[in-house]
């Protein structure tokens, strides 16, 4: 596989497929980082604030990261943060869900599903066809390392006392449909492609196509929603935590099978969203309109 | 505030108290020892620039991986320990500004690079020393 140095060596379907990619990769950071800071000083004990914290700060950086690589298309980042429409969004609705006020085990079991996809999307961005993607991998993966671990360490917690079972159970119930719009195709934002219009525009099956080809991710969604069933379902299974997902067995050999009505409704990847979000990016984006800025600010531009 | 938590038995320390080393990578941490005339001016101004949080230059840290200054534009590659660093903005702006105010460089291009990420094996031994009497255990 050939490899691309710059942006400058795609073409412009190759170039929407990066996109989108990278959409993905840096909403959904940005999205998760804005949720877990609502527990800031909330959380049920110091350690674990702080754990959160810091979850929130590296996603943040992560985010960054991707935004920054989002540059090479002609992008700025103040500019996909503070004023893209609501619409261009591309993060999954599992980053964007509201919490209900102290339930700690919605974020826990939030932070797992998400986190095992993470961990399974960095492995297949490890060996990028684009250099700059392949260059960050390993300082996020690094980074990231631990939050599984956290996260699975406070599952199990839960999971042992009667009521931080129900908790969880209730949260499976409401995340797990979210949690597979992780593994949804993406449709391209408006600013690109030959269609015009305020109209929804349609997801893009080539454009997932074309990311595999070229080598940007070397698994495809189905791929790593089929590795990630295998590793969640049986691990909440062991927990006692039922799941839509059901088990045909082929004499030795099974398959996990998601029932096809399983899915949310607004699918986060294709511009839809659910209620929540609209408010979430309300507020934060409110200041920098407030402000009327058109830039980001820095924290010093003049240090003396 | 509750108090009457009764102690957990199977409650166990703090598992990461031990921090990784990371690999060792040739060619870093970069100093700047060898480079000549210009480049030389660019390593010494940058050695004066110390890490927010710690009485460490940024090039004994092993930030800096590398300076070229071609026609008097000055490119500095340059990482961060952390990709969620929030002194970021702080150290680019102050690296830009120190660089440029060099006489005979016009301009500089600071790259933030992530690979090879940055691990406590970049700090160099000199660097080493001032986090030792800063009072880290490195």
């Amino acid at each position: 596989m050939s490899g691309f140095d710059s942006s400058a060596d795609l073409d412009d379907e190759q170039a929407t497929a990066l996109e989108s990619l990278l959409l993905r990769l840096a909403d959904d950071e940005f999205v998760l980082a804005e949720r877990y800071t609502e527990w800031q000083v909330r959380a049920p004990s110091l350690e674990s604030d702080l754990a959160l914290s810091n979850n929130a700060q590296d996603e943040l950086g992560h985010a960054r990261l991707w935004y920054d690589v989002l540059e090479d298309l002609g992008h700025e980042e103040h500019e996909l943060i503070y004023e893209r429409d609501p619409d261009e969004w591309r993060h999954s609705t599992l980053t964007e869900r509201p919490f209900d006020e102290g339930d700690w085990a919605d974020v826990v079991l939030r932070h797992y599903l998400y986190d095992v996809a993470e961990q399974l999307r960095l492995e297949s961005l490890a060996e990028s066809s684009y250099a700059k993607i392949a260059d960050r991998v390993g300082k996020v993966r690094s980074e990231e390392q631990y939050h599984r671990e956290h996260a699975e360490s406070w599952m199990e917690r839960l999971a042992d006392g009667d009521e931080g079972h129900e908790r969880l159970q209730n949260a499976v119930d409401r995340l797990f449909p979210h949690a597979l719009t992780l593994f949804e195709v993406a449709a391209p934002t408006s600013g690109t492609g030959d269609a015009s219009g305020d109209e929804p525009r349609a997801v893009d099956d080539d454009l997932e196509e074309t990311i595999v080809e070229a080598g940007f991710r070397d698994a495809s969604l189905e791929a790593l929603r089929a590795e990630w069933l295998s590793i969640v379902v049986p691990y909440l299974e062991d927990l006692d935590l039922e799941t839509p997902v059901s088990e045909i067995v082929h004499y030795d050999d099974y398959d996990l099978e998601v029932p096809d009505d399983t899915l949310p409704e607004a699918l986060g990847r294709d511009g839809t969203h659910t209620d929540a979000w609209a408010k979430l990016h309300e507020e934060f984006t409110h200041t920098y309109r407030e402000l009327e800025r058109s830039e980001a600010t820095t924290i010093m531009a003049h240090p003396e | 505030m509750n108090h009457d938590t009764p102690d957990d038995p199977d409650t166990t320390p703090c598992a990461y108290t031990d921090y990784r080393e990371g690999e060792a990578v040739e060619e870093l941490p970069a100093t700047g020892d060898d480079a000549t005339g210009l480049e030389a001016d660019v390593w010494e101004t940058l050695y004066e620039i110390e890490d927010p949080e710690m009485p460490i230059s940024i090039v004994d840290l092993g930030l800096i991986y590398g300076v070229d200054v071609e026609d008097g534009v000055a490119t500095v590659d340059m990482t961060l320990t952390y990709s969620g660093c929030p002194a970021r903005d702080m150290l680019t702006t102050e690296v830009e500004e120190s660089v440029v105010a060099l006489e005979d460089v016009d301009d500089v291009e600071l790259r933030l690079v992530w690979s090879p990420e940055w691990t406590v094996e970049m700090v160099t031994d000199e660097g080493e020393d001032d986090l030792r009497e800063f009072g880290l255990s490195v």
